[in-house]
């Protein structure tokens, strides 16, 4: 009796089927990981949810996904240099990267805490407009103007004052070299009141 | 301190001044040679520009790239007058982009612009796709002008020296990379004009800087101001 479907077709459909299972089980093994790393590597300084409650440290959630990405594997290959960071990246893999990277992206960011509120409207304009007398260009140009950022330009909305602060200092004195040169010329040129009061505003920013 | 841990601190305080100095020189705009060298030629072959005039530009994509400039030049492309950032809405695509690998290259100086200007933040490609965005924008009206006192003296002078090549309107040559001159501001023509006779605009051509050898700074300001309010009927 002539079997119903031919052998060869039987074999061709269970070849596609087991590669595409394939995939989907080494993509959900690699989130999974990635789920795992930034429980038991990340989570004790940046959060569970990369919702970090020390304001020294960067929130993580819902930052870009590419953004992310390079500098984790700045960070990796050395061009961004932190002392804090490097025991924990020695334990990573840059295969862990982007899944890393991807989980952090899809998080929900939380709020930022604004401490100096006088600083708000200041802020805002350097934000919204910039500074054309020293030539700071408007920082929503790049980082949007709801401060969310895009592909390779982060998220700066709800961020810590202090980290974006800190950022701002090694930019300007050049000890941030990682996709530093326009931030470096940016923070050269802003006086040390634009910067703090651009950190207020972003960390308001929901 | 004993002699060899005094070098030897010495050597270290070399080693930062060094190694702070050379990350300080990465971030410098290049210096190439402009128009006060002998044997200078305008426009020549340059790899950069090539690459962006040979893109199949994307206005779409321009639209995007956009962004880096967009903090200073606006979302219009109108720039601000009052800061001398030129309005670009409406240039000549080519002109865009000689100017720009021209600051890239270091042959114009423009320490302002030029950390929003290299190839680690814009490629060639987007430079084109760039340029064909803010061609197609439209042209502005609302640019600075001069305070209208010369103004028959500024027409004078352009329709003697400067409409054969910038055109009788002020609409430049794309073909040529001449820009359009007219809608742009004030500010900006009376700064680039003047810095283009004083050899300060190394990458401008000589014999534009023949023809203006001979202006007074009253003479660059009627000019720039009859510039400022030419209109082109697109």
């Amino acid at each position: 009796m002539r079997p119903l479907v031919p052998t060869p077709l039987i074999a061709m459909i269970s070849i596609v089927v087991s590669i595409t299972f394939t995939n989907i089980v080494q993509a959900d093994d690699a989130a999974a990981k990635a789920i795992h790393i930034a429980n038991e590597v990340c989570a004790g300084c940046h959060g569970v949810d990369g919702n970090s409650l020390v304001p020294t440290f960067p929130k993580l959630a819902g930052q870009q996904k590419v953004y992310l990405l390079r500098e984790l594997t700045d960070y990796k290959t050395g061009k961004r240099v932190s002392e804090t960071m490097a025991p924990f990246m020695e334990s990573l893999t840059l295969e862990d990267l982007p899944h890393l990277a991807a989980y952090y992206a899809k998080q929900k960011p939380a709020p930022g805490v604004v401490s100096n509120p006088s600083l708000l409207a200041v802020g805002k304009t350097l934000f919204l407009q910039g500074n054309s007398n020293t030539d700071v260009p408007s920082c929503d140009s790049c980082h949007e103007e709801d401060g969310s950022g895009s592909g390779k330009f982060p998220r700066v909305a709800g961020q810590h004052s202090e980290y974006a602060l800190e950022q701002f200092r090694l930019y300007a004195t050049g000890k941030r070299t990682n996709g530093a040169r326009v931030m470096k010329a940016v923070a050269e040129r802003m006086s040390e009141e634009e910067t703090r009061a651009v950190a207020e505003y972003m960390a308001s920013m929901p | 301190m004993n002699r060899p841990q005094l070098s030897s601190a010495l050597a270290l305080i070399a080693g930062i001044i060094f190694t702070c100095q050379a990350a300080h020189a990465e971030f410098k705009q290049p210096h190439a040679t402009g128009i006060e060298t002998y044997g200078y030629a305008w426009n020549s072959p340059d790899q950069d520009m090539n690459r962006a005039l040979a893109h199949k530009a994307d206005a779409g994509k321009g639209e995007a790239a956009y962004k880096v400039c967009k903090g200073c030049h606006k979302p219009d492309g109108a720039g601000l007058a009052e800061a001398d950032y030129p309005q670009l809405a409406g240039q000549h695509a080519s002109v865009i982009i000689k100017q720009m690998m021209d600051i890239r290259a270091g042959r114009r100086d423009n320490p302002r612009m030029y950390p929003f200007s290299g190839e680690w933040i814009v490629s060639a490609e987007e430079i084109a796709d760039i340029a064909a965005y803010l061609n197609q924008l439209p042209f502005p009206t609302t640019n600075g002008k001069g305070n209208g006192y010369n103004l028959p003296r500024g027409k004078a002078l352009y329709l003697k020296d400067c409409a054969s090549c910038h055109g009788k309107t002020g609409e430049g040559d794309a073909k040529k990379f001449y820009p359009m001159v007219a809608g742009q501001h004030f500010s900006y023509l009376k700064r680039e004009t003047r810095e283009s006779r004083d050899h300060g605009r190394r990458n401008a051509s000589p014999e534009m800087v023949k023809v203006l050898k001979n202006y007074s700074d009253a003479d660059v300001e009627a000019v720039s101001d009859y510039m400022s309010r030419l209109n082109i009927v697109r």
